[in-house]
């Protein structure tokens, strides 16, 4: 254990001595070809454009040195909370809250049977299991029925509906939870065993009305899959871990949310008019002045996609599920006294969502026609390296706190080599059909059943 | 031909070709979505329109048979 401990350390230190000395070479190399640079302010067309990138690079570099420094302090704060026995009081297993984990399932039949075992496992005294059946049409309900009918301590119910979304799913085991807890998952996630135990401390501090979870990618078998588990552990984990230091949390993942069952109720549950109700349920808590907490040791292990058209698929559907809640939200952009911290993630959420994908292919289109027209091909290595290089250390920044492969720094060059540039190209796309209103579909994903 | 130039080369065909790669790749999973079947009009279960209770929401009314008085 130790060794792995200290192995990423030194894949950590190794990363960090090879930003430096890629920064270093690259600003002599930089110096000396300072001539071609000139060629950018030679028209306003260019000046424009390249101003532009600049002014975006320094907010990246913003983004990620406030998104490392928020987590960091959060981590501390962590092990500041495991250090001192006050901080945390024991609780006696008598005393601890019944909690409701609800599981929506459509199509969920490879892999059903597998998740509900697994949250047999769990280690808590006080849950039940409320598995929501949303009118499947493979055997999603009868494999459930299945692991009802086994030998087990806990209350399991397998409820079947009509099929009508995951929202509504949801919403109806909300209505059924018993719990004054409820826990909302993914019918093909598995959880790690002390979640309920990590997730309900957090609700001591009565403000906080709900509590994300850490997603993971548990198939990391090609290298779509390992570069998607290099994206949860440093696109989403950090940047949650870095929101939770402030308690705004913006997006309470659907593969593990625990909320108080009175937020719930009072917020409405899930609406319908959004494909991120997730995102959409989050915001409505956050406008709500309820406060959100992330949980790092609190883990959902989920299947991502393995292939690109359903990595696609997915992604489009993130896209425009997120801009549709922040649509639906936009009042609070414009009301910085009034929605306080709740207008800050809003423009967050759309320099995320909109102007990062935007600026980004803008950035690889510019420099790539400079490239080919001027024959000055290293602007776009520049260009490339300086992304590349954020990447590399919020990787190797993950790989240390989270206790992740130390292979995943290798990914961070691989993911802006070629993965980001094809995922934008369709977060581009997205935006477009969202913003001239295309119908949509919520397009289920096939599952190989790797859990 | 220095290092930053062998380099830059390799990132220039890389972002041109996944550019290509990727607007091909999205243009084939509009194709493979809009080639999927689509829900029978009459289908009650895909619309969402219909308001649907749960089954286990179901108020459980007995049908039990009043009996009168014999008298």
């Amino acid at each position: 254990m130790e060794i792995k401990k200290f192995s990423r350390y030194i894949w950590g230190f190794g990363a960090a001595l090879f930003v430096i000395a890629t920064l270093s070479f690259s600003f002599n190399s930089a110096r000396n070809a300072k001539g071609s640079f000139a060629l950018l302010l030679e028209s306003h067309f260019l000046s424009a454009i390249s101003i532009y990138l600049l002014f975006f690079l320094v907010l990246l570099v913003v983004r990620y040195s406030a998104l490392i420094l928020y987590s960091f302090m959060d981590h501390i704060e962590g092990l500041y909370k495991k250090d001192i026995p006050s901080a945390t009081p024991a609780r006696d297993d008598s005393s601890l809250p019944m909690i409701s984990l609800v599981v929506p399932a459509y199509n969920e039949g490879l892999v059903i049977q597998a998740a509900i075992r697994s949250l047999l496992l769990l280690d808590y005294p006080n849950y039940e299991i409320i598995v929501i059946d949303d009118g499947s049409t493979d055997d999603t309900y009868e494999k459930a029925l299945e692991v009802v009918r086994e030998p087990h301590s806990i209350p399991i119910r397998v409820i079947t509906k009509s099929n009508s979304g995951k929202a509504e799913a949801l919403n109806t085991g909300m209505t059924a939870a018993r719990g004054e807890f409820v826990l909302n998952m993914d019918g093909d996630s598995k959880l790690s065993s002390n979640t309920l135990r990590a997730c309900i401390p957090h609700f001591d501090n009565p403000k906080i009305g709900a509590v994300a979870g850490n997603v993971k990618v548990v198939n990391r078998e090609n290298i779509w899959t390992n570069i998607q588990a290099l994206e949860y552990v440093e696109g989403l984990a950090m940047a949650r871990k870095a929101q939770s230091f402030m308690r705004i949390v913006n997006i309470i993942p659907g593969p593990l949310g625990m909320f108080r069952k009175s937020v719930l109720q009072q917020v409405g549950g899930y609406d319908h008019d959004t494909f991120a109700e997730d995102c959409d349920l989050t915001l409505k808590l956050l406008m709500s002045g309820w406060q959100i907490a992330y949980e790092p040791t609190a883990v959902a292990w989920v299947e991502t996609p393995s292939r690109l058209l359903d990595l696609l698929k997915q992604r489009y559907r993130w896209t425009r599920g997120i801009l549709q809640a922040t649509s639906k939200h936009s009042a609070s952009l414009w009301q910085p006294r009034k929605a306080g911290v709740n207008c800050f993630i809003l423009w967050y959420m759309l320099f995320e969502g909109i102007m990062w994908p935007f600026s980004t292919l803008l950035g690889n289109i510019f420099f790539a026609y400079v490239a080919v027209q001027y024959g000055l091909s290293t602007l776009l290595f520049y260009w490339w390296l300086q992304l590349t290089m954020l990447d590399v250390i919020a990787a190797a920044y993950c790989v240390v706190i989270e206790e992740e492969a130390p292979s995943l720094i290798l990914y961070a060059v691989l993911f802006r080599l070629f993965y980001i540039n094809i995922i934008d190209v369709a977060k581009v796309f997205a935006t477009i059909e969202e913003w001239r209103g295309h119908t949509m579909t919520w397009g289920k994903l096939d599952r190989e059943g790797k859990l | 031909m220095d290092l930053i130039s062998i380099l830059a080369t390799v990132i220039l065909a890389t972002t041109i070709g996944t550019l290509i790669v990727g607007v091909g790749a999205y243009a084939a999973f509009k194709l493979r979505d809009s080639r999927k079947p689509k829900a029978k009009i009459n289908d009650d279960t895909s619309s969402s329109s219909v308001t649907k209770d749960p089954i286990f929401l179901k108020r459980y009314i007995p049908n039990i048979v009043q009996k009168q008085p014999s008298e």
